[in-house]
């Protein structure tokens, strides 16, 4: 699951992959519309609905964060 | 330093939300010592990921929330001083009384070339109605709802698998590159506005209005669905409801949709697909 994750977000953001901050969004590493694009192809991939209440800050600010969330949606 | 900028105008307040309000707001702070005005950014608005509270506090810029509409314009009203508003991103009405005032001029950005499409949601219609083209209009405001003279513009092309939030986006670059190009003469009052030489029966977009009216038939034809999937898609800002449809004669929502190849994976349950021309639509629906 991991790795796909990673795929992802290195088609779209590949900073992301060596950040190690705790707030990609205010350091500048990834913005709203390139989480729209990870949100959607993780959706695509996992076959899952993260609902909007899930896409806030937190759950986006690091890979180890957005990795967690996709672990917590699978065993939903 | 020296200052070099020719302005009048003593003090500069940002108002907006999201990315263009940010990258706005940076290009007005690093003008600030050449031209030496007061610089202040009102959030009226919170968006979810927005970074301008940080920008003001890594900058020393005032930050001021006011999501009451009738505080903001009381605030604002109560302006002192050769005030230059810009307004990036933001919902909020000016009142007539305020765009009156001789010592305050309001700058806005429009996501549409005016006078096409005034009003909400301007890359929603746009995308709904097939257009092949549109851009961004930076405009003087008065007392009537994106109709005052045009400062600047500049155009893009909407692709034919273009979404409503990646329309969005290109605009919002197109926006912030055109803030820099105008801002100067803004300051120096010396643009060349033009009229819009609209149609005053124009029609009007409201925040309401909902493309198509929120439903689709799994017979219309395949591009229209598409463009309407598209044109409400700004993925999961709750701008507009999820577009509906009916699946086996029950009502149904669409969550998510995607152009695939003819010969994409076909997933089986809860999933829709449509020819769209030498490709797929493909739609993940539930029942409701």
């Amino acid at each position: 699951m991991e790795e796909k994750v990673l795929a992802i977000l290195k088609e779209h953001c590949e900073e992301a992959l060596t950040y190690d901050g705790d707030s990609m969004m205010e350091d500048g590493v990834i913005d709203s519309f390139t989480v729209i694009n990870v949100v959607g192809d993780l959706e695509d991939e996992f076959d899952i609905e993260i609902d909007a209440k899930y896409v806030v800050a937190e759950n986006f600010k690091n890979k180890e964060a957005i990795i967690a969330l996709v672990k917590r949606l699978l065993e939903e | 330093m020296d200052r070099m900028g020719n302005t009048a105008f003593r003090r500069v307040v940002v108002i907006g939300y999201g990315k263009a309000a940010g990258d706005v707001l940076r290009y007005v702070c690093d003008r600030q010592e050449e031209y030496g005005y007061e610089l202040e950014f009102i959030e009226h608005e919170a968006a979810p990921f927005s970074v301008t509270e940080k920008i003001c506090a890594d900058r020393g810029v005032s930050f001021r929330q006011i999501s009451d509409k009738k505080k903001l314009a009381a605030y604002l009203d109560g302006t002192a001083g050769k005030t230059l508003i810009v307004s990036a991103s933001n919902n909020f009405l000016f009142p007539a009384s305020l765009v009156q005032r001789e010592n305050i001029t309001v700058v806005n950005f429009h996501n549409a070339l005016l006078p096409k499409y005034p009003g909400r949601n301007a890359p929603t219609w746009v995308i709904y109605e097939g257009e092949k083209e549109t851009g961004i209009t930076w405009h003087y405001v008065t007392a009537g709802v994106d109709e005052g003279n045009i400062i600047i513009q500049k155009r893009c092309a909407v692709g034919e698998d273009t979404r409503a939030y990646e329309l969005t986006e290109e605009l919002m670059d197109l926006a912030v590159e055109a803030f820099r190009e105008c801002f100067g003469d803004v300051l120096a009052e010396r643009v060349q506005a033009r009229p819009q030489g609209f149609d005053p029966a124009r029609r009007m977009y409201r925040s309401r209005e909902v493309p198509s009216d929120g439903y689709f038939a799994l017979t219309d034809p395949p591009e229209e669905i598409y463009r309407l999937l598209r044109s409400v898609d700004y993925g999961k800002n709750d701008i507009f409801p999820l577009m509906r449809t009916t699946v086996d004669g029950v009502e149904a929502e669409i969550l998510r949709y995607r152009r695939i190849p003819p010969d994409g994976q076909r997933d089986g349950v809860d999933f829709l697909y449509l020819p769209l021309g030498d490709s797929l639509l493909k739609m993940k629906y539930r029942k409701v």
